[in-house]
């Protein structure tokens, strides 16, 4: 093409000044080019950073099943690569795809199939990653198999799902033992995580790549070795915990409150104790809540256990735990399947109502009655002399590191924890579902914890839901540690805060008065 | 009003020159349009245009901006000056202002860089100015004049000097104000020169006191020369300039030129044109949108403007830019304390311009010693009778000009004339009074084979 020329000197210095400045104008139009990428690039991080949102259940039930209570945001493991675990490491899953093997629970879903993620494990978008983690489900939804022949209640003969009850089969232990591992696992390189997740799932896009490679994994690996770090030391002086246990504060010590172990008391370093069931809240507001009474209020104590999850102060879900505790206040635990005697029912409410109702209430044909003189209050462990290691574990100096930091300045601020210097006397609904029994799970049936404590089992069987239809409470076969059944766990009452001795209550009764008082604890 | 009082009006009192006697105090400043032919040859259109004064009984008209050579056009489509042939065409016009018993002073001019709307002869070269740096405001291309240009430009001016005296006209002004060749020359914000036409005020002078040596050699000292000035530059406009020359300067100035043959000093502001306080008043973005697209082409910053104009997020900036220096001052009367001070310096008469439109003011200022006369411009248009208005004892007439300024931005592209919508019962009626100046057509005629050059 033939160059024009230009008409006027205007022109001419236009062209000149454009041919001088042609290497400046390609220089900017690129800056400004990288600059509009940029500026877009940033945008999308930015919106991506911004995401925060999880889904929301219509069914409350669901929303205690599935929902966030905001634990996922410091806590959680990205949803790919809790997806990704059991492909990397089968001989901790057992072969299986799903988390069955740490007790975890999963039903069907709306749509008939089965749920993706187990009962008590919440998904939430943070970052425009997908996380997931606990909530109080985890630890509150428990299985029962009735096995009797024509029970009477609501439930059937066959395993039902009981939300509420504590979690009889979650080896939570285990299960933190095996992320705690994990993370130093070479397995756990972005390379071989990234392939995992690309076999157990749609294959990551790049830039999805790119951000696990370089954001994610590195993030997941280093807060799991600092996990590992601080909780790795006192695992190891504690007795394996079993299915249905957890140490509700320990592990709060050393990683929400950030203490070292080394503050710690030798004697308060085992907290090991039962999942308690969580029926009908409303009629306990103003008791004395935790196994060891340390909380006299709802509202902390569930903001508490929701710190136990993973919760911190500013992921909290202050709405969806709101909601879940106002649908506990009435919760009513299924009926009893059990049909004792109707006159040794009598008999042993009769007996019941003399020497148990004061500290525990009682149970109607229909409905529990939280009425009695020290219902809910502290009992010294001196009277009780059962297993100190549970109250050992709260200590003034936590209760006073609670108070002093956690939600301060916010209308959640903690108040009411205090140390005491027993056991709460408990209210008794929803027994049949309960066992093992005392606030350590020690002590396998109704029928043993009516006998001395020498007469108690030394060494059960934990982690089966079948119903015992006699004794009340789960199967638990007698087992010599740690031996134990596939999928179960032998519970050594030997063994530092696993001690099944005190509640010497009833256990000198004669055995007729023993029967008949039984029979009517499991109509509870 | 009674004659008697009438004539006791200073405004009605003749101003005497040393070579020309006017019968008021009241002149049309320079104002032009593009009536005229390509070649530089005035049109009847001009002549009916000028008639208008004339008959509104105003004392003297100053010429439109008449070039002394096609390089120093401001507008391609104004009357110039640089032939001979012109002269009676020129002779034609003056014939007609006399029989409105009214003086005619040419305007001679040189537009320096200053150049609007190049036209064809100036297409393909960068305009001639004492300097080689664009023009600050549309980015107008020049180069510096060598001495030989200079020469050549003194000749021009004292050649047109000639013709308006050949073509019995009443008189010349030189037009060394606004931003033209001269101011080009005299401000020290403009004036990059190191030879004897830069540097010191004496020297950047040179070239206007050297023209008027020219014209006294070439038309003796019986013909009416005056000088218009710009008393205060304010060069700095567009905020980076230099502020350029002072009073001081201009007063300097003006004693030179009466030493060196100047019959009277006109008194405007300013170093480029148009600027914010000449002509003052307001800015109509719409107008300029419409038809600064003239212009575009003849600057390498016009673009920029056009943008700065048309979009209503950029105006704010030009605004700023345009009326920060008109704080604090009037419209009317915007340039009397300069006029005073440079009156106060000469003994020559002083003519001041600058929104001049109530008799009062005009009064005022003539018996407190700021000048002898006014120039007016703006105000004619929109009343070319203004001064019959005062005679009958008004101080404005009923429809005043509103310094709108919509006449001055519609003059690259459309007929000079009132644009002021207030004014106008209807658009149509503003267009039928901006044709009226065509209403006397030349009488066509077939050409004889002699004239038409194939």
């Amino acid at each position: 093409m033939i160059r024009e020329a230009p008409v006027t000197a205007v022109q001419a210095a236009l062209h000149r000044r454009w041919r001088a400045l042609t290497p400046v104008y390609i220089l900017l139009a690129l800056v400004a080019l990288i600059g509009v990428i940029g500026a877009v690039a940033g945008a999308v991080l930015l919106w991506q950073l911004a995401q925060n949102r999880t889904p929301y259940y219509v069914d409350v039930v669901d929303e205690f099943k599935y929902g966030s209570i905001g634990a996922e945001t410091h806590s959680g493991i990205p949803y790919r690569i809790w997806r990704a675990l059991p492909t990397l490491f089968p001989e901790a899953f057992g072969g299986r795809d799903d988390y069955t093997a740490f007790g975890f629970l999963y039903e069907g879903g709306p749509d008939g199939r089965w749920r993706d993620l187990p009962i008590g494990i919440s998904r939430r978008t943070y970052r425009n990653v997908d996380v997931v983690w606990f909530n109080c489900a985890t630890c509150h939804t428990g299985t029962v198999n009735i096995a009797m022949a024509d029970p009477y209640g609501a439930l059937r003969t066959g395993r039902h799902i009981v939300p509420g009850m504590p979690s009889n089969n979650l080896d939570l232990e285990r299960f933190i033992r095996f992320l705690l591992d994990a993370g130093a696992d070479e397995r756990m390189s972005a390379d071989s995580l990234i392939a995992a997740m690309n076999t157990a799932g749609p294959k990551l896009s790049r830039v999805e790549e790119f951000i696990y490679r370089w954001y994610v994994v590195p993030l997941l690996r280093d807060g799991l070795i600092l996990r590992r770090s601080r909780l790795t030391p006192l695992l190891a002086q504690q007795p394996l915990w079993g299915p249905g246990r957890v140490d509700t504060f320990n592990p709060y010590k050393l990683i929400q409150a950030n203490l070292p172990l080394a503050s710690l008391q030798k004697s308060e370093l085992i907290g090991v104790a039962d999942f308690p069931a969580i029926f009908n809240q409303g009629p306990r507001e103003g008791m004395h809540l935790h196994w060891d009474g340390n909380n006299t209020s709802l509202d902390e104590r569930n903001l508490s256990a929701a710190m136990g999850a993973g919760v911190t102060p500013d992921s909290a879900e202050i709405g969806t735990i709101k909601r879940i505790a106002d649908w506990l206040k009435t919760l009513r635990p299924p009926p009893s399947p059990y049909r004792p005697d109707p006159a040794a029912v009598t008999r042993g409410r009769e007996l019941y109502v003399k020497q148990c109702q004061a500290c525990h209430g009682f149970q109607d044909a229909n409905a529990y009655t939280f009425s009695g003189e020290t219902i809910g209050k502290v009992e010294p462990n001196s009277t009780l002399g059962v297993d100190p290691a549970r109250l050992d574990s709260y200590t003034q100096k936590f209760r006073d590191y609670q108070v002093a930091n956690f939600f301060g300045g916010t209308p959640y601020q903690f108040k009411k924890f205090e140390k005491t210097d027993g056991y709460a006397n408990l209210p008794l609904d929803g027994l049949w579902l309960r066992a093992p029994y005392l606030h350590n799970g020690s002590v396998p049936t109704l029928a043993d914890l009516l006998n001395a404590p020498a007469q108690r089992p030394v060494a059960f069987v934990r982690g089966v839901d079948t119903l015992d239809p006699a004794r009340g409470g789960f199967v638990a076969p007698a087992c010599t540690p740690p031996a134990a059944p596939a999928g179960a766990f032998c519970y050594d009452t030997r063994l530092p805060g696993n001690g099944n001795g005190g509640h010497v209550y009833g256990v000198t009764l004669p055995a007729d008065q023993k029967s008949d008082l039984l029979a009517y604890l499991l109509t509870f | 009003m009674s004659q008697a009082a009438a004539t006791a009006d200073v405004i009605f009192t003749p101003l005497t020159f040393r070579n020309l006697a006017l019968k008021n105090r009241i002149l049309r400043s320079s104002v032009s349009g593009r009536f005229d032919n390509e070649d530089g040859s005035l049109t009847q259109t001009r002549i009916n245009w000028e008639s208008k004064f004339a008959k509104g009984g105003i004392a003297a008209i100053i010429s439109s901006y008449v070039p002394v050579l096609m390089e120093g056009r401001i507008i391609a489509g104004y009357a110039t000056v640089h032939r001979d042939d012109f002269i009676p065409y020129w002779e034609k016009l003056g014939e007609a202002v006399h029989s409105f018993d009214c003086k005619f002073i040419m305007q001679l001019s040189h537009s320096g860089r200053q150049m609007d709307v190049p036209g064809v002869h100036n297409y393909a070269r960068p305009a001639l100015s004492s300097t080689s740096k664009k023009e600050s405001l549309h980015g107008f291309l020049c180069r510096a004049m060598t001495v030989q240009d200079i020469h050549h430009v003194i000749e021009a001016f004292a050649k047109g000097a000639w013709r308006a005296r050949e073509a019995g006209l009443d008189g010349v002004e030189l037009h060394a104000a606004n931003g033209y060749l001269f101011t080009q020359f005299l401000s020290s914000g403009i004036n990059d020169r190191t030879d004897q036409y830069g540097g010191s005020l004496n020297n950047r002078a040179r070239l206007l006191l050297d023209v008027i040596q020219a014209i006294r050699a070439k038309v003796g000292d019986k013909f009416h020369l005056q000088v218009k000035i710009s008393a205060i530059d304010h060069n700095n406009v567009v905020p980076w300039e230099k502020k350029g020359n002072t009073l001081a300067d201009s007063v300097k100035v003006a004693q030179w030129c009466e030493a060196a043959g100047a019959d009277a000093i006109h008194v405007s502001t300013g170093s480029l044109f148009p600027h914010p306080l000449n002509p003052p008043g307001d800015f109509s973005f719409e107008t300029i949108t419409a038809t600064y697209d003239a212009m575009i082409s003849s600057g390498v910053d016009t673009l920029r403007n056009y943008f700065l104009f048309r979009h209503p997020l950029l105006r704010p900036i030009f605004r700023w830019v345009w009326f920060r220096m008109k704080r604090g001052r009037p419209v009317e009367g915007v340039g009397e304390d300069e006029a005073r001070a440079i009156k106060a310096a000469v003994k020559i008469p002083v003519l001041s311009t600058g929104g001049w439109q109530s008799a009062t003011k005009i009064r005022d200022a003539i018996k407190s010693g700021a000048c002898d006369g006014i120039t007016i411009a703006r105000s004619l248009i929109a009343n070319p009778d203004l001064p019959r208005f005062w005679e009958a004892g008004h101080d404005l007439p009923p429809l005043p000009c509103t310094y709108c300024n919509r006449c001055l931005l519609n003059a690259p592209k459309n007929p000079m004339g009132c644009y002021e919508p207030l004014r106008f019962a209807s658009h149509e009626a503003m267009v039928a009074q901006l044709m009226t100046i065509y209403n006397t057509h030349p009488i066509l005629r077939v050409p004889p084979p002699s004239e038409v050059v194939p």
